[in-house]
Order: C-alpha cells, then structure tokens, then sequence
C-alpha cells in the first residue's frame, strides 16, 4: 500500500511542486492550503507523513503541530517543516526534519525514505 | 488589549526575530507600532556626535541624518509595512534603555516590545555606553508590560492561544496575574498557572526528601487553587501545573511541552524585590532561554 503524505502549505507553486514530487516517487498525496483544512484532512485521511510550512494565513504551523499533538490519532505522525522563514529548525522542536526554501528535492526525499519508507 | 505597541528596535538582524512578533501582534490585533529607533550613543553629554549602530561609524547627527536613519528603517521592514499597518517610526539619539522609557511616557504604550541583547562582543555600540542591558532597564522601570524575544526560536508567533503563568506567590507575581487574565479574557486564551519548586541544594540549603518535596508540590496545588482559582474560574480553560526543579528550566519546558505562545512573569521574585533594578535571576533565565515570546509585568 502506498504511503500517504499530507502537504500543508499556503503557496499554490509549492503544493504543486510537493505533490508531483511525491507522487512520482511512489506516495499518495493530499494537500491544504492552511491549518484548519490540514487538521481536517489529517484527521480524514490519517496521513503517514505531513510536511508543514510555518508563515501561514490564519493558524502558523506551530499551533497546527500543537492541535495535531492533542488528538491521539494524530500525535505521532512526522512532521516535516519545509519553510523560507530564518531558524525554522526552532519551530517544532519535535519534527523530524526542518527544511529551508528553497530546499533540495533529493535531500528531501531522502528525509522523507528514511522516515516511513 | 494590544492597541499601541512599542518596538525598541536596533533595525539591524539582531532585531529580526522580535520584528516578527511586533509586526504580527500589530497586524493580528489592528495595533498602532511605534517603530522606536535609537541610532547611537553620544560620544559625550550633549553632543551630537555618535556612532551610529547600524553603520558603526562616527557622525554628527543632524536633521537630514535623523531623516536618512529614519527612511533606512523603513525600508528595512518594508517588507512588513506594506501590510496595511498603522505605523510611526521614531528615530532619537541617546541612551537606548532611557530613550525607550522616555518614548514610552510620551506614547503611553500597551505594550514595549524588545528583541534580545545586541551580542556580546565588545564592540556593540549600546553596550559600551551603558552599565546591564536595555532589556534589564526597560523591564524595570516600565509602566507597561514588557515583550522580549530573545531567541529566534522566540518568535515563530501564529497568535496567542496559550499562555504560561509562572508565580512564586509573590505580591509581584500577584500583578502579573492580574495581566495574564486580563490578556486570557480579551484574548481568548488558555492559561496555565505553573509553580516550580526549587530543588536545587544551593538555593534551598538542603536536598529535599521525597515526603517533603510532595508535601511542597501539595502546598503549592492548594496556594494555587486558594490565590488563583476564584479568577481562573472566569476563563473558559485553565489549567494548573506545580513541577519540582530548577524554576527556571521548568518553566521553559513546560511551556515547551505545553506549545505555549507566551510565557508571563513578574519582574522579580519575592526574594530580590529590593535590588537594584535587576531581573529576578529566574525571570532573566526564562527570557534568554524561553523559545516563546516573554512578558515581564513590573508595575
């Protein structure tokens, strides 16, 4: 079964881009264009990998990573943080990689293999 | 609750991170920022001649320099100011910590907001000129609460949904309670009331036995609940949180744990009210080390 990535960004080109990269390296993909479309499409599709920008409209990816903590299906889930703000690598301590834009397909990835195949 | 801020600002990438914040809370809750520049430190007494801390040079600051800086800081954040923001820059010359409680009396702000130290090298302008740092001051005499992001890692600032209260159930701490809920209520936030009990030898002479360290954190719950709680009652979600430690890592973490957006905090604690001027050495730690924006509530 193919693994599942959720995308959460509020850039169109990056979605875009995120998704044709994923899908044509063999994962499933859903994308949101802010926080409250990606909590519910996380808690729709259960995703095995999200990757999340932090400047959004409305809720940042920080608050998004909060209420994805406090829902028991959702708290384990890797988070990616893929973003062009300075110091992102702070922004949630707890994810698995931190990623500058413009960033690295290949390195990207790699992240993305090693963390759920 | 924010509807005039204002930001004490080197324009310089020291400042970048507490520009985040200020340009967000104005933006997020339609505030007035006063963008609040001082450019150097006269060489001496009345002079005009200072070192500018953006170019490091010498000057002789006239109008048309005061005009220049204050275009320079503009087009600094322009990025930020083409959002639609009701904005003043400010520029002055003088002695950053004094300038920004002397535009803070003109302006009656809500709110300074401040980014960490300049650094540490020798060779900043403000520090050479000044005895502690601008944060040390500013937080001290301030009639307003005071916001200091001092980290990058501060500042990553999507709203206010959850604040952190620390209290060591000073009368000092009692005022900063006094803000927090006021901040909870306009806001809509969550509040969390944290105690840490102290268990470090060197501050409380002993090493604490398990039987009294529990028996502490009952006391602090029952303080808690006895000082606190009629008050919290009004908020719609509270929690309340007694951690054994060292205070001021505690409450890092828990704020760190709890992804809290704000941590708020008297000046000082009960045991230095009498200093002279200094943060309480607790507060000073949790602003340098917090990686959410702090407030320091003094008066």
């Amino acid at each position: 079964m193919k693994k599942r990535i959720l995308i959460v960004d509020d850039d169109p080109n990056i979605l875009d881009y995120l998704e044709s990269l994923f899908t044509d390296n063999g994962y499933e993909t859903a994308v949101a264009e802010d926080a409250k479309e990606g909590l519910t499409k996380a808690g729709q599709i259960k995703p095995d990998l999200i990757t999340l920008d932090i400047e959004m409209p409305g809720e940042w990816g920080p608050r998004f990573y909060r209420h994805m903590t406090q829902d028991d299906d959702l708290k384990n889930i890797p988070v990616i943080v893929i973003s062009g703000l300075s110091g992102n690598a702070y922004a949630i301590p707890k994810a698995v990689a931190s990623i500058k834009k413009p960033f690295d397909r290949e390195q990207l990835l790699k992240i993305v293999k090693e963390t759920i195949g | 609750m924010f509807k005039k801020i204002l930001f004490a600002t080197s324009a310089t990438p020291a400042s970048d991170h507490a520009a985040r914040v200020a340009f967000n809370i104005a933006k997020s809750y339609d505030a007035h920022l006063d963008i609040f520049h001082v450019l150097g430190v006269p060489s001496r007494g009345y002079s005009q001649v200072v070192v500018d801390v953006k170019t490091r040079e010498k000057v002789d600051v006239d109008d048309d320099y005061m005009a220049w800086v204050k275009e320079e800081v503009k087009t600094y954040y322009s990025h930020y100011l083409k959002e639609n923001l009701k904005f003043d820059i400010h520029v002055t010359i003088g002695f950053p910590g004094r300038e920004i409680l002397r535009q803070a009396k003109d302006t009656g702000p809500d709110l300074i907001l401040l980014g960490g130290s300049t650094g540490s090298d020798e060779d900043s302008v403000y520090k050479k000129s000044m005895a502690g740092t601008t944060m040390q001051k500013v937080a001290k005499a301030s009639k307003c609460p005071v916001l200091i992001v001092n980290r990058p890692a501060a500042s990553f600032w999507g709203g206010l949904s959850n604040i952190t209260f620390g209290t060591d159930f000073s009368e000092a701490s009692d005022k900063a309670f006094d803000f927090a809920v006021k901040v909870a209520k306009a806001l809509d936030c969550e509040i969390n009331v944290f105690h840490a009990i102290d268990i470090f030898p060197v501050s409380t002479g002993k090493l604490l036995s398990q039987d009294d360290l529990e028996q502490k954190i009952r006391e602090a719950y029952r303080m808690i609940r006895s000082r606190y709680e009629p008050r919290l009652k009004q908020l719609k979600n509270y929690a309340m949180e007694v951690w054994e430690g060292i205070p001021f890592i505690e409450i890092v973490k828990y704020a760190r744990d709890n992804h809290s957006d704000l941590i708020i905090l008297a000046h000082h604690s009960r045991k230095n009210q009498t200093d002279e001027g200094i943060l309480g050495s607790n507060v000073e730690q949790v602003i340098v080390r917090a990686g959410c924006p702090v407030i320091s509530v003094n008066h």
